[in-house]
């Protein structure tokens, strides 16, 4: 399953400028594309425009091609993409719907929509809900879980309708490391399960471990895009409002020191 | 004289009983930086709510300058201890930049001049300049939490209070914020940040308060935190050292941030001098 | 209403109002409640009849010129028993049904998912206002806003707490707008129902004995048949 865009050119109503110019990105199965830039450089558009809800649920004007296994979704309605595509927010609470009692019955929102049978949404609901880890806070207040815990909901939810693809806007912006970890946990095992991810996320430590690609984006154009280790280890990151993983910062350091590679590449292996 | 105290401190929740601080005795001095870290539950956000008054202690005191904070109002703390929270959309209320700056030593009843110039010079240090007629809800997230840093700092309070001063922040903000800090205490003010970022805490703080359930686990330097030894305490609040610092304890160097782990490698590479003949 | 006097409402206090409540086991709140929802009717009803009462004679109690009469007492009382049957009914309905049994059954018989959610959401919204509100005031305190002065200070700062509550509150309606989107939430049609209120079938044949009755009540009374 690959979502392909290809020479994405957006504009939100009403706005002179363009948010996106000429992107072309490929989500293959079982890939994380970690996105990262500076804030404003069009991170959350990009998401938005994947995704469909840009320009389906907010307007605006978009060029260029989208495309699931070659299918143009031109003409999709979004309830039809979602089940392609999820997307996830950075806010926790925000994506409750606030009209479900229980976890269980939050993350069967989506297929309840679809108007399944009830056995396939309980059946779906089950496996997103263990996919993600939380089957224990089934019965559980939305409201009353930890940040993490939410924004495990919230990934549950969007599974529940069985995307291939998942594109998460700073799933850990709000989070702290306790429920940093669990999201990333989560994340790291959905891709082993084949679900491709994009994630835009501006701590690079985090997609350094997850990430087996990295896309970067400034003023809405693609600038930079390889494989993990050699876009995270290139010295232009810092001028385009990156801050590379500590352990590349680190190995920077060392070397415009003069120090051996060796001393410290032990050191950061067992750190 | 101690700008800031707390005795005792200890704050039950009256609806849920939780005792969310259990006893805290703490000190301020002017010109420090010190960063509070904790888990969530840990007390550390009602710690905060104690220094200007908008919580008072069930048990214990508040000492602001040496008098007890029960007898003042808020309106009246906030004179000494202004609090920055860590959601500026539960805050902006203006319709430009200049105006939301404003409010805060307006309320303070700072003549015109003082106004302008504390305004000014708010805007200035959180990069703001050249934006008071911009809606704030025009600026992105990044430049809201700014704005809501500098609408604080106009007021220059003699303490200043940051709640997760860079959680959502960008490269350039978490920057921003940093000089803010270093500024603000290098001018006698004494700062205070609650935050989850280890790095950050290492390299700018030179004092670290560890919280876990209420209580004061650690104060004490940022090299006596992530002492190896003191890992598992660390690590039962769910914190980690950063990797600086967790790269130097394998080593076997005194470091907690890039640039000490660096100079102190440098240093033990450089082979012995031979004293001279 | 149709039996006259006193002892109509009063029987129907008694049967359709307090006995359900007893076993509901409201009883309390249902009188604090209900009390306080006819209050300001009862009291100027009670005023109005006691005083005024057009034809009292037996004199009670006298209040420079006004005059409170035995008669007037006696008719006030026959329309608080009145309003008290109406205020008891309507919060014994408030206090038994749960919002989402009430919208998820509404929804069972027909009305559009898209309603139904709206209606459950607006009960949601007011504890996510106030706790909103109640952030945005320590924020503002903080800044020097004076929520422990005098009346006119606290007025005027109103401002900077609606303010944000408002945008705040839009603000996040349109980032949820999104998700649900993102979820199918415009899908047309119909949604699965994953469960739906118990209602058995005496309940059903109690409801329509009781629309029919209403019902033959009124043509009763308005062709004058029964006084």
């Amino acid at each position: 399953m690959t979502l392909t865009l290809a020479a994405i050119g957006y504009r939100y109503a009403g706005s002179g400028e363009p948010a996106l110019l000429d992107v072309d990105l490929e989500l293959r199965g079982g890939e994380v594309i970690g996105l990262v830039g500076a804030s404003e450089s069009g991170k959350t558009t990009l998401c938005l425009v994947a995704s469909g809800l840009a320009p389906r649920a907010i307007g605006g004007l978009l060029r260029g091609r989208i495309a699931i296994d070659g299918e143009d979704v031109d003409s999709w309605p979004m309830h039809r993409l979602s089940q392609h595509v999820g997307i996830g927010f950075q806010s926790p609470a925000t994506q409750l719907s606030q009209v479900t009692a229980t976890v269980f019955e939050e993350v069967a929102f989506g297929p309840v929509n679809f108007a399944l049978p009830r056995d396939e949404v309980a059946a779906r609901t089950w496996d997103a809900l263990s996919t993600v880890g939380i089957t224990d806070l089934a019965e559980r207040d939305p409201r009353r879980l930890s940040g993490g815990q939410q924004q495990l909901l919230a990934i549950a939810g969007l599974l529940a309708l069985g995307p291939a693809h998942l594109v998460l806007d700073e799933p850990t912006a709000q989070l702290d490391p306790e429920g940093t970890r669990l999201v990333t946990d989560a994340l790291a095992r959905l891709a082993e399960g084949g679900t491709a991810i994009l994630v835009a996320e501006q701590k690079t430590d985090v997609l350094a471990a997850l990430a087996s690609r990295i896309a970067v984006l400034d003023h809405g154009r693609l600038v930079m895009a390889g494989p993990s280790d050699e876009v995270l280890g290139d010295r232009r990151l810092t001028e385009l409002g990156v801050t590379p993983p500590a352990v590349v910062r680190l190995r920077q350091a060392a070397a415009a020191a003069g120090i051996g590679a060796g001393l410290l590449a032990e050191a950061l292996i067992d750190a | 004289m101690p700008e800031l105290r707390t005795e005792g401190l200890v704050h039950v929740y009256p609806g849920s009983g939780v005792r969310a601080l259990d006893g805290v005795d703490l000190r301020f001095d002017p010109g420090e930086r010190v960063a509070v870290v904790g888990q969530n539950g840990s007390g550390k956000s009602t710690l905060v709510r104690h220094l200007n008054g908008l919580l008072r202690p069930t048990e214990g005191r508040v000492l602001v300058d040496g008098s007890d904070a029960r007898g003042m109002r808020v309106a009246e703390l906030a004179r000494r201890v202004g609090v920055v929270f860590q959601d500026p959309d539960r805050q902006i209320f203006a319709g430009s930049v200049l105006d939301e700056v404003r409010f805060g030593p307006r309320n303070l009843g700072r003549s015109a001049a003082e106004l302008r110039e504390a305004v000014k010079e708010a805007l200035d240090l959180t990069g703001l300049t050249g934006l008071e007629s911009r809606n704030p809800y025009d600026l992105g997230g990044s430049r809201r939490k700014l704005l809501a840093l500098a609408s604080v700092l106009a007021m220059r309070t003699p303490v200043l209070v940051l709640d997760e001063p860079t959680t959502g922040q960008d490269r350039a903000g978490i920057a921003r914020v940093r000089s803010v800090m270093e500024g603000a205490s290098a001018a006698g003010r004494t700062v205070i940040a609650v935050t989850h970022d280890m790095e950050f805490v290492a390299e700018l703080f030179g004092r670290v308060v560890v919280m876990r359930s209420g209580r004061i686990i650690l104060d004490g330097s940022p090299s006596q935190a992530f002492d190896a030894a003191r890992r598992d305490l660390l690590r039962s609040t769910n914190l980690e050292a950063p990797l600086a610092a967790r790269v130097a304890a394998r080593v076997g160097v005194e470091a907690v941030t890039e640039a000490d782990l660096v100079s102190a490698l440098a240093t033990a590479a450089r082979p012995p001098q031979r004293p001279p003949q | 209403m149709v039996l006259g006097g006193l002892v109509g409402p009063s029987v129907l206090l008694a049967v359709a109002v307090i006995a359900p409540a007893l076993a509901a086991g409201v009883l309390r709140d249902l009188a604090r409640t209900s009390a306080l929802l006819a209050l300001p009717i009862a009291a100027s009803a009670l005023l109005v009849n006691v005083f005024f009462f057009p034809g009292g004679q037996t004199e009670l109690l006298r209040v420079g010129p006004i005059v409170a009469t035995a008669e007037g007492l006696a008719f006030a009382i026959e329309i608080l028993a009145r309003i008290m049957a109406i205020s008891g009914a309507v919060t014994l309905f408030y206090l038994t049904t749960r919002p989402a049994d009430l919208v998820v059954d509404l929804e069972r018989r027909g009305i559009s998912p898209r309603v139904a959610f709206v209606a459950n959401a607006s009960v949601q919204t007011v504890p996510a206002m106030v706790e909103r509100a109640s952030q945005i005031t320590d924020a503002q305190r903080a800044r020097g806003l004076d929520t422990e002065g005098g009346l006119w200070k606290r007025l005027s700062g109103i401002v900077p707490i609606v303010g944000p509550v408002i945008l705040g509150s839009i603000a996040e309606v349109e980032e949820r707008t999104l998700a649900l989107e993102a979820r199918g939430f415009t899908r047309p049609g119909r949604r699965t129902l994953l469960w739906a209120p118990t209602d058995r079938a005496w309940e059903a044949v109690l409801r329509w004995a009781l629309v029919i009755a209403l019902f033959g009540l009124v043509v009763l009374r308005v062709t004058g048949m029964f006084p």
